[in-house]
């Protein structure tokens, strides 16, 4: 067998199995759903008692603090969550993120978790 | 029809390199495109990544690196210089800045650097066998996706996106003379159809050329009704239907060798074929004996055999464009230069040239090609046609 279907093959495996796992999980990585979803968002974000900026909080988290997003909401919120989780573990982070998907009534989601 | 000669440093060329012209014509354009839009200024520096690759101290040198390995790829696919190893590092770089950061992530991205690598890994023993898998896997999960959400079955997706999203005009203007949602919901419907038949028909051969057909009119379609690329997607898929064109053996131009404004062409055209496709023949040498075409269709129309299949007039000139690779880098550049916000240039570029190409346009482009053939001798100060082009035409 040439080595070349292996990668190959690989590349292809690995998105079939993507596709089927994003059947059980709200996040829609790598299963091939490009703009299914319109996520307009605004996120107010409060770091040791101090409101950030836009600019920081671009800088913070790679999102703009007002945007739309055609991935998934969890994909917004995800960045948010990790960001946190994995660079700022000591901070006092309080991140209000209010959110309307494909136009439905506004949500909400805010950390920490409540 | 060059085959065995040395890769040419010339961009526009494809022959002489491992890669077939077909696949070769995917790495390129998906290369010259992610080039032209300055898609090097995206790459990330690790951030959220997907593998645990942050923990590298170097990031900005990660970021850098990734920059110049991709610049340098890029430049080394166009110019034809390890065709298969460049295609496989440009689309591994950005593969990995894909899971190297969340915020860099897209579906675009992604497409593009498994197409490259796909595209590097071609071999002929399965030909383009993993490249239609991973087409029909694209639309396979892009449909299925659509299908099993609730804002898709109900049209709300589509009815928030064009109306008040993008404020398309067709649709706003359409939606409100039909009951709630009934145009979303059509859109919606037919969007996840296609995608599905797409999957379907990408993988059953007898109806992959209606399947590359249907998947030009989509995107093209898609472009039209938003005015974007959807950032790299468009570039990609469609070139992606280039991969499985047979590119013919033999494309002979039988024209009028005492035409002067032929001659002409010839001579232009050979200029811009830098692969040498075709191989333009006087029919008056009897070049066209072999198949059997009648003298004075010969004398009436141009005629080109591809592989022995015979097209005549507007058909044979738009066989000469279609099998020139340089014409789709040119098409591509014409896309992808212009700023974001040329929305009207790109859907007239498009428009114009599905219009020109799809069969249903046949009628009108063989209008002006009897014209542009009755009056030929005025085109041209270098001699005039001999032959009486004046009676009706005939093809086989």
């Amino acid at each position: 067998m040439n080595w070349r279907w292996v990668p190959a093959a690989a590349l292809l495996l690995f998105q079939m199995g993507a596709i089927l796992y994003a059947r059980t999980v709200p996040s829609r990585y790598f299963c091939w759903a490009p703009f299914d979803m319109q996520t307009e968002y605004t996120a107010d974000v409060t770091v040791n008692g101090r409101e950030l900026t836009a600019r920081e909080i671009q800088q913070r988290y790679r999102r703009p603090k007002k945007g739309v997003d055609n991935r998934s909401v969890q994909h917004v919120i995800d960045m948010f969550e990790q960001t946190e989780r994995r660079y700022h573990g000591g901070d006092d982070t309080r991140i209000t993120l209010r959110y309307r998907v494909n136009g439905h009534r506004p949500g909400e989601w805010q950390w920490p978790p409540r | 029809m060059a085959a065995a000669v040395a890769a040419s440093w010339n961009p526009l060329r494809m022959s002489g390199t491992p890669l077939p012209i077909p696949v070769l014509l995917l790495a390129k354009l998906v290369a010259l495109s992610l080039l032209l839009t300055n898609h090097q200024r995206l790459l990330p520096d690790p951030f959220l990544p997907f593998i645990p690759i942050d923990a590298l101290a170097f990031s900005k040198a990660f970021q850098w690196t990734m920059k110049a390995v991709f610049i340098a790829a890029a430049i080394a696919l166009l110019f034809n210089r390890a065709v298969r190893l460049s295609a496989l590092v440009l689309g591994s770089t950005i593969l990995l800045a894909v899971v190297s950061s969340k915020a860099y992530y897209g579906n675009n991205k992604t497409m593009c650097g498994i197409a490259l690598v796909l595209a590097g890994l071609w071999e002929p023993k399965l030909g383009t066998a993993f490249l239609r898998l991973q087409f029909a896997l694209v639309y396979f999960g892009a449909g299925l996706n659509k299908l099993l959400d609730p804002d898709w079955q109900t049209g709300q997706f589509f009815h928030h996106w064009a109306g008040s999203r993008l404020q398309q005009p067709v649709y706003l203007t359409l939606s409100p003379l039909l009951p709630d949602l009934a145009l979303a919901k059509l859109f919606c419907y037919s969007t996840i159809a296609i995608e599905l038949a797409l999957a379907v028909m990408l993988l059953y051969r007898p109806a992959l050329p209606w399947a590359l057909w249907l998947n030009v009119l989509f995107q093209a379609s898609l472009l039209e009704f938003t005015g974007t690329t959807f950032t790299m997607f468009f570039y990609v898929m469609e070139a992606m239907v280039l991969a499985f064109v047979t590119w013919p053996r033999e494309l002979l131009v039988l024209f009028d060798g005492d035409c002067g404004i032929c001659n002409d062409i010839r001579r232009w055209w050979g200029r811009m074929d830098f692969d040498r496709v075709s191989d333009w023949q006087p029919f008056q040498r009897g070049a066209g004996d072999r198949f059997g075409i009648a003298r004075e269709a010969l004398e009436q129309r141009v005629h080109v055999a591809v592989d022995g299949r015979i097209y005549a007039g507007f058909r044979a000139c738009k066989m000469v464009l279609l099998y020139n690779p340089a014409m789709y880098l040119v098409l591509a550049a014409l896309i992808a230069l212009p700023p974001e916000s040329w929305r009207t240039w790109r859907r007239l570029l498009v428009a114009g040239v599905m219009a020109f190409f799809f069969p249903a346009f046949n009628f009108v482009g063989e209008l002006v090609y009897n014209w542009v053939a009755r009056n030929r001798y005025r085109f041209s100060n270098q001699g005039a046609c001999t032959v009486d082009i004046s009676r009706g035409t005939q093809s086989r």
